[in-house]
């Protein structure tokens, strides 16, 4: 199930149609306990396909933790969760030196791994550590490994981190520094669910029975999805789309929205570049085609961006949030 | 990639037609721009004609079409963009025709998968003609404006063809002139020194009328080349003409004298020089009765040409000589009247040609004169207050028609300028003509309320200029009103015809015209 870098296999190559299936049955594995929030679990598939860390936001009790945890029983991964709370140390996550006794009584140091030595690791409001802690994430995020002491530990591979955040009881948060923001592969906002969907929520979780979740794909599906997804052809036209979207959001660029000069302080990293074109290859394959599209680009614009710009006081002040600042942006250039 | 290809193909069609009418609608905004540029500038610039500037503005709004539609060719991979954005096939053309060389499993499925979705796509669905509005107001607007334009009252560009008409018209009168010239030179009977006179004022008067700044200074150059050579006609010519007429019709009733008689009366003077010297030589042979009879013929015909004294003197001291039997002496005499009587045809010779030219250049100058009186009209009204009234005297020149001569020159005072019509008045039947005339103006009085210039040559002093117009556009100061002068010109006229002996016919015949000429 969990694999060191060192000992990862090849992992065997796979067809798009065996790329649908392997992503249908995740999506009905996860549709068993999460209702409604289809976007949502395309999304978040789409993010661990492309070995991407997502950051949710929601209000409390809409399944966010159920949809990581059911994520790591369908995938057959390691899971840990770890609930972020104001005195959480970095040595908390990442783990740390103890001294421990051997049989013949030695004493020595010896790592004890924190929670971060897994899979898919859910930081539950990660908005209410310090920064100092929220930052002990970024080597993890990023390269993936460990450094603790004088020694540097790579992570079970794959990696994954899903973290979650409150956007009300703001009152004790830190914000995410833009570095960590920029490391999450999405942004996904959880809506909350409709009538219909209360009412199935009520139904599946207040009987008797409880739903079955059976693993369907490991991580080196994952991985072999990922390297097919890679393939996925894009024309020059539509990586130019791409990067003038990017490009859409710097104020300080030709094109730009009035909305964006007047309220974006910065705009999107070269990293949401990445993250649109590649998201954009998974989609096109989740959708049966096997080139990316305008309306890939377009579907998964305001979770790679809204969470890549940055806003100035003006905004603040108006109201104005990232997710109008994207569409502006969108408007702009579909159809161009 | 056929059905690619296929579908592309069909698509590319699409493309450049609707293209094709946007820049024809373009092509057609830039020429009617242009024609509406042209027109404009043509009345302040005025040129003509204007049809080659408005072809140039079609051939414009041509290239415009062709280069934008060349320009706006659509490239294989345009094309693939457009299908993909009017179809919503979802970049699949696009994407297929761009990596069609490459490798890769997914780009092999890709390509098969843009072949399955062209094969049932429709590329009526491709459509990029949009009305180019903007271009097609443009056109409407600039081709109204043009067309409005068009239709305006162009002031330039009248002004632009009077000046080139007036240009061809005194071009026209110099070469003319210049034709007078050589016909004068070539006139092999009249007095040298006279013909060189009038050959080299002809040929000055060519050069001014050809470098003449306006048709005006070029009817005054000409005119005042009337009075020039009409100065070198000699005025007692008539009555020495008269006198020899009256003489031969003396003569001729004399046997021995008759033919050289005849030829006088006819006003054949080469002829009757000829009989002349036969009749001095054969005077000899005459009885003395026949030199009596001579004699007193001679007599006669001193007394008829007493208007010229010199020929009346010498046809009396032939008859002196005769009646005294002195036949060298007579025979002197009558070669020296048949001297005088060559003089006299060389006289008439050269004041034929003067008159010739004088009323060639009267026929020149209608031309340059139509100019000037258009020009003036066109300035409009109100110049005739304040025009300088020159009083001039002009000599009408005229073709008489002289009794018992084919063709006589009359020659008539007249005033103003203008084609002078004389009618020469018969004599008294012996073969002499009188040339009386009047002159006429060349030009005809206006319709009511038109005012009409004629050339005046005003003599210093008397011309008056009214306050604030002399200088005045398009006012001529060789030019004045025709009204303005008429009523001098007529009572001049009336005066001279009551002051000579003109019959009261041909008196009423002068009444009668300026009747018909009041203004």
């Amino acid at each position: 199930m969990t694999a060191t870098r060192e000992e990862k296999p090849q992992s065997a190559t796979l067809d798009p149609e065996r790329f649908r299936d392997l992503a249908d049955s995740i999506e009905a594995e996860l549709g068993k306990l999460m209702v409604g929030q289809k976007e949502v679990i395309r999304l978040t598939l789409t993010a661990l396909i492309a070995g991407g860390h997502v950051l949710i936001e929601g209000v409390p009790g809409l399944g966010k933790t159920v949809l990581v945890r059911s994520l790591a029983r369908a995938l057959h991964l390691d899971f840990a969760r770890v609930q972020f709370t104001p005195d959480l140390m970095p040595a908390d996550i990442t783990g740390t030196q103890i001294i421990s006794e051997d049989d013949s009584g030695r004493r020595r140091f010896q790592f004890q791994a924190g929670p971060i030595f897994t899979n898919l690791l859910l930081a539950d409001e990660i908005n209410r550590a310090t920064p100092k802690t929220q930052s002990a994430l970024l080597e993890a995020m990023q390269e993936r490994q460990v450094t603790a002491g004088d020694k540097t530990r790579p992570l079970p591979l794959p990696f994954f981190v899903m973290a979650t955040q409150n956007p009300i009881e703001l009152e004790g948060t830190y914000p995410l520094p833009e570095a960590q923001l920029d490391r999450f592969f999405f942004k996904l906002v959880v809506p909350f669910p409709s009538a219909d969907e209360l009412a199935e929520i009520a139904r599946r979780t207040t009987g008797t029975e409880e739903p079955d979740l059976r693993p369907v794909a490991g991580g080196d599906d994952l991985e072999a999805m990922s390297r097919l997804a890679r393939e996925v052809p894009v024309a020059g036209h539509v990586m130019e789309h791409a990067v003038a979207l990017v490009l859409g959001t710097h104020p300080d660029r030709d094109g730009a929205p009035d909305e964006v000069r007047r309220y974006v302080r910065w705009g999107a990293s070269p990293r949401a570049l990445q993250t649109l074109v590649l998201s954009g290859r998974i989609r096109a394959l989740l959708a049966g085609r096997f080139n990316v599209a305008f309306e890939d680009l377009h579907a998964v614009a305001l979770p790679a961006l809204r969470h890549r710009i940055f806003l100035n006081f003006e905004a603040d002040a108006a109201g104005v949030g990232a997710d109008e600042i994207v569409n502006a942006v969108l408007a702009k250039h579909v159809g161009a | 990639m056929n059905n690619v290809e296929r579908l592309l193909g069909a698509a590319r069609a699409r493309i450049v037609g609707g293209r094709a009418l946007t820049w024809s609608a373009r092509g057609m905004a830039c020429a009617a721009a242009g024609a509406l540029a042209v027109e404009a500038v043509m009345h302040v610039y005025p040129v003509d004609p204007v049809a080659p500037l408005l072809d140039a503005c079609v051939a414009f709004g041509l290239v415009v079409v062709a280069a934008g539609w060349a320009r706006a060719w659509p490239a294989s991979f345009e094309v693939a963009r457009i299908a993909d954005a009017a179809l919503g096939s979802r970049e699949r053309l696009s994407t297929a025709l761009e990596f069609a060389a490459a490798n890769g499993s997914l780009v092999v499925l890709q390509r098969a998968d843009a072949e399955r979705w062209a094969a049932s796509a429709d590329p009526g669905g491709v459509r990029e003609w949009r009305l180019p509005r903007f271009a097609v107001v443009i056109a409407v607007l600039a081709a109204a404006g043009a067309f409005a334009l068009a239709l305006t009252p162009n002031q330039a560009l009248q002004d632009l063809r009077n000046h080139r008409a007036a240009i061809a018209a005194q071009q026209a009168a110099a070469q003319q002139i210049a034709v007078l010239a050589k016909n004068a030179e070539a006139t092999k009977t009249a007095e040298p020194a006279q013909v060189k006179s009038l050959t080299q004022d002809l040929r000055q008067l060519a050069q001014d009328v050809r470098n003449a700044p306006d048709p005006a200074t070029a009817v005054a150059d000409i005119s005042k080349a009337q009075q020039t050579l009409g100065a070198l006609r000699d005025p007692s010519l008539p009555s020495r003409q008269q006198a020899a007429a009256a003489a031969g019709a003396q003569l001729q009733q004399n046997p021995a004298a008759s033919k050289a008689g005849s030829a006088l009366a006819a006003q054949d003077q080469k002829t009757a020089a000829a009989e002349l010297r036969k009749l001095a030589g054969s005077l000899g042979s005459l009885s003395p009765s026949q030199q009596a009879q001579l004699s007193a013929a001679l007599a006669a015909a001193a007394l008829a040409a007493k208007d010229d004294p010199a020929l009346s003197a010498k046809l009396q001291a032939a008859s002196d000589a005769l009646a005294k039997g002195d036949a060298a002496a007579a025979q002197a005499a009558l070669r020296s009247v048949a001297d005088r009587v060559d003089q006299l045809a060389q006289d008439a010779s050269t004041d034929g040609a003067i008159a010739q030219a004088i009323n060639g250049l009267q026929d020149v100058k209608s031309g340059p004169l139509a100019q000037a009186q258009g020009s003036s009209q066109s300035q409009g009204q109100g110049q005739g207050q304040g025009q300088g009234q020159g009083q001039g005297q002009g000599q009408g020149q005229g073709q008489g028609q002289g009794q018992g001569q084919g063709q006589g020159q009359g020659q008539g005072q007249g005033q103003g300028q203008g084609q002078g019509q004389g009618q020469g008045q018969g004599g008294t039947g012996r073969g002499s003509g009188q040339g009386g005339g009047s002159a006429r103006t060349g030009t005809t009085p206006g319709k009511p309320g038109e005012t009409i210039y004629v050339p005046s040559q005003g003599s210093p002093g008397s011309a008056q200029i009214g306050p604030g117009q002399g200088s005045s556009p398009g006012t001529d100061t060789q030019l004045v009103p025709y009204e303005s002068v008429y009523g001098q010109f007529r009572s001049q006229a009336l005066s001279d015809v009551d002051r000579q002996v003109i019959p009261e016919q041909e008196r009423a015949l002068v009444r009668a015209y300026f009747g018909d000429t009041a203004p």
